[in-house]
């Protein structure tokens, strides 16, 4: 097999070779560039590389550089700048990573105010800078602008068009926000902005690439799960997971049917017209990458694992995943022979390691260390592959090389690490707020890689009323005659998807709540179990009929 | 920033040596294509090895092709091209889709690529067989032994004695390494035969004809008259009419429905053994082939080939002395004859759940049966036994009441014969017993009883029920070898036969339950896809002969003694205390039926998003719960099989099994979120209500223990509040601190605002007194303006003066001139005086400008006073 452990150490090495670079050359710029050995901003002026690279230093285990970097951060970057930044960059990469790192920083042995998570330095630079993100989505339609100025607000004469991503993609961390910090505004709009792109979807169920935000007309109608939609799907499923919501969960499960029936050939997705679904562009592209991962998310299992093993061909290939790919010609498609050495075919082989343990898993992780090693590893750090063909190399190594790709390498090598904790560990804090569990796994990632922890969503503001219904539960353990009887409170039902009847109900209710089993069916919140084949299902081979 | 390294770019990094330089292997990393051409003129054999320097597998595979060449390098050329750098030449003209690629040359045949393993065993192996593609079969005995192989082979009789090169000799020797071309694992063996009297044993007579040897159906000569005798056919002929009966599976690692469309056919048995391609010799592998040629032997009569015999019970050790037979013991050891033919049967049971059976051994006496067309040993027929298994269960109701520890026996007649009868002898067991009925033989005294055979021979709808040999623990009896002979066809559970190396495939061994403790990577399954069930050999047992037969004939009865496997994680350690118990296969029926506790069961798997974010709720239900009457347990069913009665089909499933009525297990509806107090009234409601019972001393105990517990909760809730209480301490004096600090920072802001308006109070006086020196100033400026228009206009007097003066003067020259126009001095004087009117002219102009210049400064002068 595959030395997991030497290849855990050389990711390790790749990390601080790049970030030693940023650090020395570039910081306190956006970005290092490799080929110059300097800096220089690209999203902003927030030291972005080193924002997004904080919580891999954790995962890393280096806690004292966190530490660093924490108070470095708290008094060098200002968000009182005359900038105009993208509302979706600034949020997943600034916000996410201020988020994860302030949720993440008693883990990594940072001194924590006593209100922790529910209050913190990192915490209110998160808010700060979600705040000046706000005024983009003061639009009739509730679907933000794609850029904002940082002092100013929306500029006058900014272009309304939008991509569906860059309205689709706050629901994770503004939640997180407003669970925290107890303002409801940031999940308000979030949530308002998914829904207007629901309502905005076409017939059959698709949604388009760019989308005018005060008309709401859609400029470009291309459907897929690529790039300028990808992280709006994916932000769905995570956004039901982390709030336990079915109602988004029904309409990812929507899309999903309809992407299935339209834009799936072959376990690949296609590009197609949204309002016909006929075939636009039969591409593959390097963002796309990201669906199997969310597949296994939710259970999807064997679909994930044929997908995955289609693009996986593309990278043998080419040593990297072009930004587009002709499927049916097998090449690259002109002026798209780009790889800036992105994240997301790694990131679905480690969703899929967890799911299925499959060593070919581990070998795409092989092939994407000595790929990046060999082709892009310059004095400097690591460059953006222009052209794969010739793996021409450009003066750029994007941030997510340190937040996404680095991270979800090293957490596919790792398989002890914190960040795959399955609930057997965890942590007791209490807060003003009263005792909270929190680290008991299941971090979900936001689109740039930043774990958010689940657990506290629940530990700020809204606990007291369940706590003190929790306590009058146990007081009724304790007492020898029941006196209440005890019913289920219906809960608020958001979905409006309609539920399939789930034949093998496995309880035995007694009449007394018949009422209740009626209408059991199967949750949206659920995973499918893995079919029997799943056993076999490893080193490439796959089953047919299993739906 | 500068915009100067915008563009700037790198071209790729210059290709080094991708083998070590003292390597045996040629490696032209500038992608040489047409050096790797001219190398290939002067080798009779070569390996082209096309690798990109970035890729994974190239790199993997390296040190294998390395390993190859060191032991062949004195007969094979082996060259490493790089055909990825894009100014070398193989990257013009070769496309390839992934790397390495494996190209072989025998001489000018070629390309065959190879698509097997990247083992070097594998490699080195096939690299061998393109070497010599066809076997030289010398003897008899060798003929034999090619035959007897499990693998297809094909022999070509051509005779050399009549021309140095017999027609279609050519032909023969291309497609052998055609096939290598197709079928990549050479599964398809070729061999050739010279001498006539070798040839007549698989009745070749003419030299030129091709033959394929079959074990279970008729062997095949190559059809001249109807297909055309070229390479091609040949091997296309061979590839379709070869025969299965055992297949080598080996997924190349790509997406592939190899084993989909393997286990789509039915049930599987997978056999792993480790594997060496290159060893001469593989005994366990003979040994499973001979079960495999027994299983598929259908006909008879194809039992009387000689050769057949070779491999299982070679009654002619001559043949072939130079190969020690490892199996000769077995045919040495093989006096069936002293055996009676008989069987253990296992009666079913009414109540599955009943743990005890009744086992019957049967027995018929073959000394009297033999059967005029066998002309080997008398053997106990499996159709025999059946037919004896016929007549039994016609009076099987007779020995489902015997239940007693003694044996019983009784005698009844053949249902078909009324010559023959057969004797059965009963007992009840355990069924934990039934594994020592073998050791228990001599408890079964089988008296001799004439038996006639009769003709039965088709009777493939009749299923045999139930039959569990009485060997299955002693593999080194041979009984029971017989039964299995044309089982396949006899059977409606036919089984496919299936091989997989351990060196390479372990992992789908593990996934089925295989120990990861053993050292032995020995292991065999069956697998049904479609009934989703799969059937262990217990690893205990050593994977020989006798114990696949058993496996094979337990699963193929009608009421199959195997049972389901269930695969547990044996990563799970129970003795570890978790919050929330973790709960495997191995321990559910134990953590939930046995324990004296209400439980709560979360079915879960670690790869759902939804289980995983719920994590934090169920510990903290399980921190709430008092621990000695509740637990809080949850299983991977991904890692952890079930009894298909607690399987369940979506994640997270949440059972509660209440104390005393744990078999009325309830589910947490699904259309309710799960959340704390959902969960706590949910197990409200359905923990068992005792209240209603009068109460009684140990009524009064259990109420007692129950308010304990209730103190210590409220004891720990005390401790949680008082924590919450320091907690809110904490971030009161934090607060504290923190408006401290406000306030200091107000008073401080409020002095700065005094001091700024100070500061602007005397820039405001500043400002005024300005204002005043440039009032004064302006002032001044008008007085001297008005003292200039004074000095113009007495300058303009005077030039009026000097214009009257001028006319004076001119009128007293007229008038000098008149009186004495001879005196000259008087001229010069004239035209100096006029030189000085000029110069009076133009000063007043100079002044004019010099004042408008003044003014401007000083109205600049006021302009930046105000901007200050």
């Amino acid at each position: 097999g595959l030395d997991v452990a030497s290849y855990r150490e050389r990711v390790r090495a790749m990390f601080y070779h790049a970030y030693e670079h940023y650090l020395e050359s570039a910081f306190p710029y956006d970005e290092l560039r490799p080929l110059t050995c300097d800096g220089q901003d690209t999203w902003g002026s927030f030291s972005l590389t080193l924002i997004d690279a904080l919580d891999t230093l954790l995962i890393l285990g280096n806690v004292s550089e966190f530490q660093r970097v924490v108070n470095v951060l708290q008094e060098g970057v200002d968000f009182d700048i005359d900038v105009n930044a993208s509302v979706f960059e600034t949020n997943i990469r600034v916000v996410g990573g201020l988020l994860s790192a302030h949720l993440l920083s008693r883990k990594a042995g940072v001194e924590v105010e006593a209100g922790w998570p529910c209050s913190g330095p990192l915490l209110r630079m998160a808010e700060e800078a979600a705040r000046k993100l706000l005024p983009a989505f003061q639009t009739p339609t509730g679907m933000p602008y794609g850029t904002v100025n940082l002092l100013h607000g929306v500029n006058p004469g900014e272009t309304p068009v939008t991509c569906t991503a860059g309205i689709g993609t706050f629901i994770v961390e503004f939640a997180t926000l407003s669970h925290l910090t107890g303002d409801p505004v940031f999940e308000d709009v979030a949530r308002k902005a998914l829904k207007a792109l629901w309502k905005n979807r076409s017939d059959i169920g698709l949604v388009g690439n760019h989308i005018d935000v005060i008309t709401a007309k859609w400029v470009a109608q291309d459907a897929g799960i690529g790039a300028g939609v990808d992280s709006y799907f994916e932000y769905l499923v995570k956004g039901a997971i982390l709030l336990q919501d079915k109602e988004l969960m029904s309409m990812f499960l929507e899309y999903n049917k309809a992407i299935k029936n339209y834009t799936k050939f072959d376990d690949w997705y296609l590009w197609v017209q949204m309002y016909k679904g006929t075939v636009s562009m039969p591409v593959f592209q390097s963002l796309e990458a990201y669906w199997p991962g969310l597949q296994s998310l939710i259970g999807d299992v064997d679909n994930a694992m044929r997908t995955f093993l289609n693009y996986y061909t593309v990278w043998k290939q080419f040593g990297g995943l072009p930004e587009f790919y002709n499927i049916p010609q097998g090449y690259t498609v002109d002026k798209r022979e780009g790889y800036p050495l992105r994240p997301e075919l790694i990131e679905s082989a480690m969703y899929l390691y967890r799911a299925t343990r499959d060593p070919t898993l581990l070998e795409l992780g092989r092939d994407a260390v000595e790929s990046i090693e060999k082709i892009s590893k310059v004095d400097c750090g690591f460059a953006t592959i222009k052209d794969l063909r010739d793996h021409r190399l450009d003066n750029r190594m994007e941030s997510f090389f340190l937040a996404e790709t680095i991270k979800y390498l090293y957490l596919l090598f790792d398989p002890d690490n914190f960040i795959h904790n399955d609930g057997s560990d965890f942590d007791v804090v209490v807060t003003p707020f009263g005792e909270c569990v929190l680290s008991a796994g299941g971090y979900i990632f936001n689109t740039e890689a930043h774990p958010i922890d689940p657990a506290a969503l629940h530990c700020c503001r809204k606990r007291k009323e369940e706590q003190w219904e929790v306590e009058d539960l146990m007081r009724e353990f304790y007492s020898r005659k029941k006196t209440k009887k005890f019913t289920l409170k219906r809960a608020p039902d958001r979905g409006e998807g309609e539920n399939a009847k789930d034949p093998e109900d496995v309880s035995s209710e007694k009449a007394g709540e018949k009422r209740n089993s009626k209408k059991s069916s199967h949750s949206l919140l659920s995973c499918p179990s893995q079919s029997f084949n799943s056993k076999l299902a490893v080193l490439g081979q796959v089953f047919l009929d299993n739906t | 920033s500068c915009s100067r390294a915008k563009d700037v770019t790198m071209p790729a990094k210059v290709p080094v040596n991708f083998f070590p330089p003292r390597s045996p292997v040629v490696d032209l990393f500038r992608g040489q294509l047409d050096h790797a051409e001219q190398l290939r003129q002067g080798s009779e054999i070569v390996l082209y090895f096309f690798y990109a320097p970035w890729c994974g597998h190239s790199i993997a595979a390296r040190g294998e092709i390395e390993r190859v060449a060191s032991s062949l390098s004195d007969q094979v050329l082996f060259v490493a091209v790089n055909c990825w750098w894009n100014q070398g030449k193989c990257r013009k003209q070769k496309h390839f889709f992934y790397f390495p690629v494996i190209h072989l040359y025998h001489r000018s045949f070629g390309p065959i690529e190879y698509k097997g393993p990247m083992s070097a065993v594998y490699i080195e192996k096939f690299v061998r067989r393109v070497m010599t593609p066809l076997l030289y079969i010398s003897s008899r005995s060798k003929l034999l032994d090619f035959l007897s192989n499990y693998e297809p082979g094909v022999v070509g009789f051509f005779e050399f004695n009549a021309s140095p090169q017999p027609p279609g000799y050519l032909t023969f020797f291309t497609s052998a390494l055609h096939s290598l071309k197709k079928d990549y694992l050479g599964t398809i063996r070729f061999g050739v035969v010279t001498d006539k009297r070798v040839a007549e044993e698989i009745s070749l007579v003419h030299s030129g004809s091709v033959y394929l040897h079959r074990h279970a159906n008729t062997s095949l000569i190559y059809p001249k008259d109807i297909m055309n005798f070229t390479a091609e056919n040949i091997c296309k002929w061979a590839l379709e009419n070869r025969e299965m009966l055992i297949r080598w599976l080996r997924p190349h690692g790509g997406k592939s429905l190899l084993l989909n469309n393997e286990l789509k056919k039915g049930p599987a048995l997978l056999i792993f053994i480790p594997y060496n391609p290159l060893e001469e010799i593989h005994p366990l592998l003979d040994e499973i082939t001979k079960v495999a040629l027994e299983y598929h032997k259908c006909n008879k009569s194809q039992a009387a080939e000689p050769h057949l015999q070779h491999v299982g019970d070679s009654d002619s050790p001559a043949f072939d002395p130079s190969v020690p037979d490892a199996h000769l013991q077995f045919s040495q050891t093989f006096p069936i004859a002293k055996y009676p033919c008989c069987n253990t049967v296992v009666l079913p049971q009414w109540h599955s759940i009943s743990r005890t059976h009744n086992v019957c051994e049967l027995c018929v006496n073959q000394t009297l049966g033999v059967k005029p067309n066998k002309v080997h040993v008398p053997r106990c027929n499996f159709l025999e036994i059946e037919a004896a298994l016929d007549s039994f269960y016609l009076q099987e109701h007779t020995f489902f009441q015997v239940i007693s520890n003694t044996i019983e026996c009784s005698n009844f007649l053949s249902f078909y014969s009324p010559f023959s009868y057969y004797t059965a002898c009963c007992r009840t067991v355990n069924r934990h017993f039934l594994s020592f009925i073998g050791s228990e033989k001599t408890i079964f005294q089988t008296p001799k009883v004439a038996f006639s055979s009769h003709g039965k021979k088709d009777n493939t709808q009749f299923s045999i029920p139930h039959i569990e040999d009485r060997n299955c623990f002693i593999p080194d009896l041979n009984i029971s070898s017989t039964n299995i002979t044309g089982l396949s066809c006899r059977t409606n559970k036919t089984l496919n036969l299936y091989l997989l190396d351990s060196n390479l495939f372990w992992i789908y061994a593990e996934r089925l339950g295989a120990s990861r403790s053993t050292h032995l990577k020995e292991f065999a399954a069956i697998v049904d896809l479609k009934e989703e069930v799969h059937y262990v050999l217990d690893q205990n047992q050593s994977l020989v002969g006798p114990t696949l037969e058993n496996f094979i004939k337990n699963f193929s009865v009608l009421y199959s003694p195997l049972k389901r496997h269930l695969v547990d994680d044996p990563s799970v350690h129970s003795h570890e205390e978790h919050t929330v118990t973790e709960v495997t296969t191995n321990t559910f029926h134990e953590t939930v039926f046995l324990s004296a506790k209400n439980v709560l069961l979360l079915y879960y798997a670690q790869w759902c998003g939804f289980c995983a974010s719920l994590n934090h709720i169920f510990i903290q239900l399980a921190r709430l719960l008092p621990p000695d009457s509740f637990t809080v347990a949850r299983i991977d069913v991904t890692r952890n099989d079930l009894p298909w009665e607690f399987m369940t089909d979506r994640l997270p499933t949440i059972l509660f099994f209440p104390h005393q009525r744990k078999e009325q297990s309830v589910k947490f509806p699904e259309d309710f979120s799960v959340n704390l107090p959902n969960l706590l009234k949910f197990i409200l409601h359905h923990s068992s209500h005792s209240s209603s019972e009068p109460c009684t001393k140990e009524c009064l105990q259990k109420e007692s223990l129950l308010q304990q517990g209730h103190i210590s909760h409220l004891e720990r809730e005390i401790q949680r509040l008082r924590s919450e209480i320091s907690a809110l301490h904490q971030a009161h004096d934090q607060l504290e601190a923190q408006l401290s600090e406000a306030r200091r920072e107000e008073q401080r802001l409020q002095q700065q605002k005094h001091t700024l308006e100070k500061q602007h109070k005397t820039l405001q006086l500043h400002n005024e007194q300005l204002q005043a020196t440039y009032d004064q100033k302006n002032q001044e400026l008008l007085e001297m303006a008005e003292k200039l228009q004074e000095l113009a206009d007495a300058s303009e007097n005077l030039l009026k003066e000097n214009a009257l003066l001028r006319i004076l003067v001119a009128a007293r020259g007229g008038k000098l001139q008149s009186k004495d126009e001879i005196k000259e001095p008087l001229q010069s004087e004239q035209t100096l005086s006029e030189d000085n009117d000029i110069s009076l002219s133009t000063a007043p102009a100079a002044l004019e400008e010099k004042r408008i210049d003044n003014i401007d400064t000083i109205e600049t002068e006021h302009n930046e006073n105000r901007t200050e």
